[in-house]
């Protein structure tokens, strides 16, 4: 077999990739996933087929993500932590060993420590609640009427970052709210909202016991502004590699190639 | 029907919907062994067929005999026995129970004392409704409290428990306090009993079958050593815990058929799995029937809970009284000492005994992972995570800590986690295997 395929049905967004025997990524896609994981994931695969010009048969499937039972045409499934793990010990493009992965998902957060061979160690997912997620963000970029994308330059421009007290997402929404009516700006708001979230993860991550290097995963990672505000709470250098919300498919696509043998 | 009634009807049947749920679990597994049938018809009696007629039968033997709530494991039994009553553990296990306890204490009490609350509020299981009286060890601030909430439905007798046990001044005045519970079950008992006075003899009888009692526990603790495991924790788990709602006696013999079978099975090499499943180690707060949302979650991810130091569990039977000559004084003494010295629940301080148990059963046990299980609420356990984690660190075993309560919602939050503990696990034993 030559590609190995991962799926990583998140809550959010479904990724797929497709890597080769050297474990290199061959393709992408990243898809809502909408009310069906599975047709997604299908659909998805389909396309990246298509565009390999690859006989579908010829590829192992591995899925991970809170979906991963859900998707039908996946030959194995595995947990996102393992996906996530396998992910971030590739050797990056500098050569760079990742010791901490920090994964910023839709509707969840984790912490995932590595020993030296990558192998996890320890790790920590957040709890019943939005507050350190991806969904925080979005929440607020509905209610500052900003675009999800645009969030992070302009907290970059904030000059007085707000205190956002609240830890939960609910009430950090009427926080803003009553910010926004006491006329502080949008980016010293943003900046705030990016703190807390930072600070929140952070404390995870120190009780876990995070070492450097530290790599950002998942949508959040997309955010400059969120990963500055991860390296001023952590005091620690802060990595994000090219599509960061890929890390966890492009693992699960890893783990499909080594259980079959692949080279290592 | 009133309002009220209503209430306790619907209460009731979420209880034996959950509990049945948990049961019919355990009992869909093919290969139970025959022995477990008897504890698990014991909870359907208790928790689903609610029937005082059972429970009493069961329990009271068809005599009129008093019925005496324990709470803990600080409550000598021997002395409710001698007396001829007989003691019912009550700590509460049931989500609907814990629930109703929501309406009497403050919103971060762990749940273990809600629900006893709320089964002793609502009479929602006959069992609370039929005990005479309840002990209550002042152990931990929940239970403290509670026991003092409880007094408002029933008759109840603190039992003051010292938290330093290597004081001459703390061991003095628990003996003291045994006497005066000694006094109190008499005076209660002979309310409606000739015998007075708790004999000697029966005394002795009682510390002999109590001691046959933990013979048994202890055998079934030794058994789960087995490697390959030959019983799921799930099911040596639920076993200990019916002793609460039985005698000892009978207790005692059903284990002693439950050991025996699984001696055979050892024998036999009828395992229920391979060297390969990771071998669990359940620390922490106790999981209570019906609340059996970790132990089952944690076998159905592929690992299997070889030992739990849960003092429903393990420590519940763990230490015999030791007496050497069987005086009336000796025996206080000796049942005394039995209770608290080497009791390592983490209301004693300093409890550094515990820490050296946890690492014995490592050991013994061939512990892969430690899952530390927090009640929401129960501080104590929690604080000594960090020292637990520490030495943990140097023999390398990896812990996972999982704080929850008896609610089903976050089932499946800590199903990820624990299915990817249990896979971390398994990496790394196959990794040892290979080098």
């Amino acid at each position: 077999m030559e590609f190995y395929a991962g799926i990583d049905a998140g809550s959010t967004y479904t990724k797929t990739a497709i890597v080769d025997n050297n474990g290199a990524v061959m393709c992408h896609k990243i898809a809502p996933t909408g009310i069906d994981c599975s047709i997604t994931a299908m659909e998805s695969f389909n396309d990246l087929c298509d565009e390999l010009a690859v006989s579908q048969s010829n590829i192992f499937i591995t899925s991970t993500g809170y979906g991963r039972r859900m998707i039908e045409i996946a030959d194995q499934n595995v947990t996102e932590i393992k996906a996530h793990a396998a992910g971030g010990s590739r050797k990056l493009s500098d050569g760079m060993e990742i010791r901490t992965i920090i994964d910023i998902g839709g509707q969840d957060s984790k912490v995932i420590l590595l020993d030296e061979e990558g192998e996890t160690i320890n790790f920590a997912m957040n709890d019943k609640c939005a507050a350190g997620t991806g969904r925080f963000l979005e929440v607020i970029s509905r209610v500052l009427q900003v675009n999800l994308n645009d969030l992070g330059a302009l907290s970059l421009q904030a000059k007085a970052p707000c205190q956002i007290s609240s830890l939960c997402a609910v009430f950090a929404e009427s926080e803003v709210i009553s910010l926004l009516a006491r006329k502080n700006k949008r980016s010293d708001i943003i900046a705030g909202i990016h703190r807390s979230l930072a600070r929140r993860i952070s404390s995870m991550a120190r009780k876990t016991g995070v070492e450097p290097n530290v790599l950002l995963t998942g949508g959040g990672a997309l955010n400059p502004g969120l990963v500055a505000a991860f390296e001023d709470e952590l005091m620690m250098d802060i990595h994000v590699e090219g599509n960061p919300q890929l890390n966890g498919a492009v693992g699960a696509a890893l783990i499909g190639r080594n259980s079959n043998g692949g080279a290592g | 029907m009133n309002q009220l009634e209503k209430r306790k009807a619907r209460f009731a049947r979420s209880m034996v919907r959950s509990a049945e749920t948990v049961l019919a679990e355990l009992e869909g597994n093919g290969d139970l062994p025959e022995g477990m049938g008897y504890f698990i018809d014991i909870m359907r009696d208790v928790f689903i067929k609610q029937d005082k007629s059972l429970i009493s039968t069961r329990l009271q033997g068809g005599d009129n005999k008093k019925l005496i709530g324990t709470y803990c494991v600080m409550v000598p039994e021997e002395l409710i026995y001698a007396a001829g009553a007989v003691p019912v553990r009550l700590c509460g296990g049931s989500y609907e129970a814990s629930c109703i306890g929501d309406d009497f204490v403050p919103r971060d009490t762990c749940p273990v004392a809600k629900a006893a609350i709320g089964f002793t509020s609502l009479d929602l299981i006959s069992l609370y409704q039929m005990c005479d009286a309840v002990v209550v060890p002042t152990t931990c601030d929940a239970k403290r409290k509670m026991g003092e909430e409880l007094s408002a439905f029933t008759e109840v007798w603190m039992l003051e428990v010292p938290h330093i046990k290597e004081s001459e001044g703390a061991r003095k005045q628990w003996l003291e306090q045994l006497y005066a519970l000694k006094k109190n079950i008499e005076k209660f008992a002979g309310r409606t009993f000739t015998a007075k006075k708790i004999r000697r003899k029966k005394l002795v009888a009682a510390i002999r079958m109590i001691g046959r009692a933990q013979y048994q526990a202890r055998r079934l603790y030794e058994t789960r050593m087995s490697f390959p495991p030959v019983i799921y924790g799930r099911d040596a788990m639920l076993a200990i815990n019916a002793y609460s709602f039985d005698t000892a006696s009978c207790w005692t013999d059903a284990m002693t058929r439950l050991n025996d079978e699984l001696d055979e099975r050892r024998q036999k090499g009828r395992f229920v799995c391979s060297k390969r499943e990771p071998r669990i180690l359940i620390a922490g707060s106790p999981p209570i029937f019906p609340n059996w949302k970790i132990p089952c979650l944690l076998e159905e991810m592929g690992a299997v809970i070889v030992a739990d130091e849960s003092c429903m569990g393990s420590r519940y039977l763990y230490d015999p009284v030791g007496i050497a000559e069987k005086s009336m004084t000796d025996m206080m003494v000796g049942i005394a000492a039995r209770y608290i010295m080497p009791c390592v629940c983490p209301s004693f301080a300093p409890n550094e005994d515990r820490l050296f148990r946890l690492l014995q059963m490592v050991e013994e046990f061939r512990i892969d992972g430690i899952i530390y299980y927090v009640l929401k609420g129960c501080v104590i356990y929690d604080f000594e995570l960090i020292r637990v984690e520490k030495i943990m660190k140097e023999k390398e075993i990896p812990i996972l800590r999982v704080e929850t309560d008896y609610s089903p919602e976050d089932v499946e939050q800590i199903r990820t986690r624990v299915e990817a503990f249990v896979e971390m696990l398994e990496r790394k034993k196959l990794k040892k295997k290979g080098g």
